[in-house]
């Protein structure tokens, strides 16, 4: 199930917060998608570079804590897509399909004229897209 | 000539120079957020597209007269049929559809149900007023005034605001007889 997504953007900023659980732990899945940006910062400044990423890295699993595990993408304009979820076992294909769907959605948003880049997502089309893809993906772990 | 037609609005608009999709709507975008940021004013912008759109299709109108060969249209209904399957497939490659005429064939409406121009637009709430394609009322308002006919465009539906498709609805007002500037002695 996932828990949360979340779009940051490269100066940290944060873009899009969407929780998919009861509204009381909203504060504390904030807390971990802060967090998982510290983790990033360290893999995209290590000597994994080495090998050249052309564009979109998916960074995998940043942060198990003993319930949830947050997932990784960034993008090559150093946008950051987070998945914050409380399965224990997803697979990876399903997780990178998901970052994929996300990432278009995002793409879409952000061409709208009237998105200033660096302001959040106020578009109503992205949530509830986004919401269609977090829907669409809970039961493809299971599958 | 008239069932060739719908042919011919796909054949031109293959054999014409095309440019990237997305790159037209961005760029049409970007130019009605610049007018927003310049003019301040919802009506002055939609009244400035429109401008706009009157200026391209004044001289839109000799480029689609020289590339599509259509002969001279009979009447208004004729007019109506060129301008959906012929002149809007070959600038923004879709087809609109005519209907509703009124009982003396004065006016129409011209319903698009795809728009190349609103791809991934979404009008925030403080611009609700914005008729964001009128530049396209400008345009056929401007291409019909080259060929001495002067309409009347409004929007009734906007899909931007929340309908299911664009509908245009063009009026008649009358067709001016050709004038010559020069008197007959120079």
């Amino acid at each position: 199930m996932i828990a949360c997504v979340a779009v940051v953007g490269h100066q940290n900023n944060p873009l899009y917060l969407q929780s998919f659980t009861g509204a009381d732990d909203a504060l504390k899945l904030h807390h971990i998608v802060h967090c998982s940006l510290d983790v990033i910062d360290e893999r995209v400044n290590n000597p994994k570079r080495s090998v050249i990423t052309l564009n979109e890295s998916y960074l995998g699993l940043l942060y198990p804590t003993e319930s949830y595990k947050v997932y990784g993408y960034l993008s090559n304009t150093k946008v950051k897509f987070l998945v914050v979820t409380t399965d224990l076992d997803v697979k990876d294909t399903d997780i990178r399909s998901f970052f994929r769907r996300f990432h278009a959605a995002y793409v879409d948003a952000v061409s709208n004229p009237f998105h200033v880049p660096g302001k959040k997502i106020i578009s109503r089309i992205f949530a509830v897209r986004v919401s269609g893809i977090v829907k669409a993906f809970a039961p493809g772990t299971y599958g | 000539m008239a069932p060739l037609v719908p042919k011919t609005g796909d054949a031109i608009f293959a054999s014409i120079d095309r440019v990237n999709a997305e790159l037209f709507t961005l760029t049409y975008g970007a130019m009605v957020r610049q007018l927003l940021t310049d003019l301040e004013e919802v009506d002055v912008v939609n009244k400035q597209l429109d401008q706009m759109g009157y200026n391209i299709g004044a001289r839109l109108i000799d480029e689609f007269l020289a590339k599509s060969n259509v002969s001279r249209c009979v009447d208004f209904k004729e007019t109506a049929d060129v301008i959906a399957k012929v002149g809007l497939k070959m600038f923004l490659g879709v087809t609109a559809s005519v209907s509703n005429w009124d009982p003396e064939g004065s006016s129409f409406s011209l319903v698009l149900d795809d728009n190349p121009l609103v791809d991934f637009v979404e009008l925030p709430d403080t611009f609700q007023g914005l008729h964001y394609c009128n530049i396209l009322s400008g345009v056929i308002r401007g291409a019909l005034e080259m060929v001495s006919m002067k309409t009347e465009i409004t929007w009734i539906r906007d899909m931007l605001h929340g309908d299911d498709a664009y509908e245009l609805r063009v009026k008649l007002l009358k067709q001016i007889p050709e004038e010559y500037p020069y008197k007959d002695d120079e």
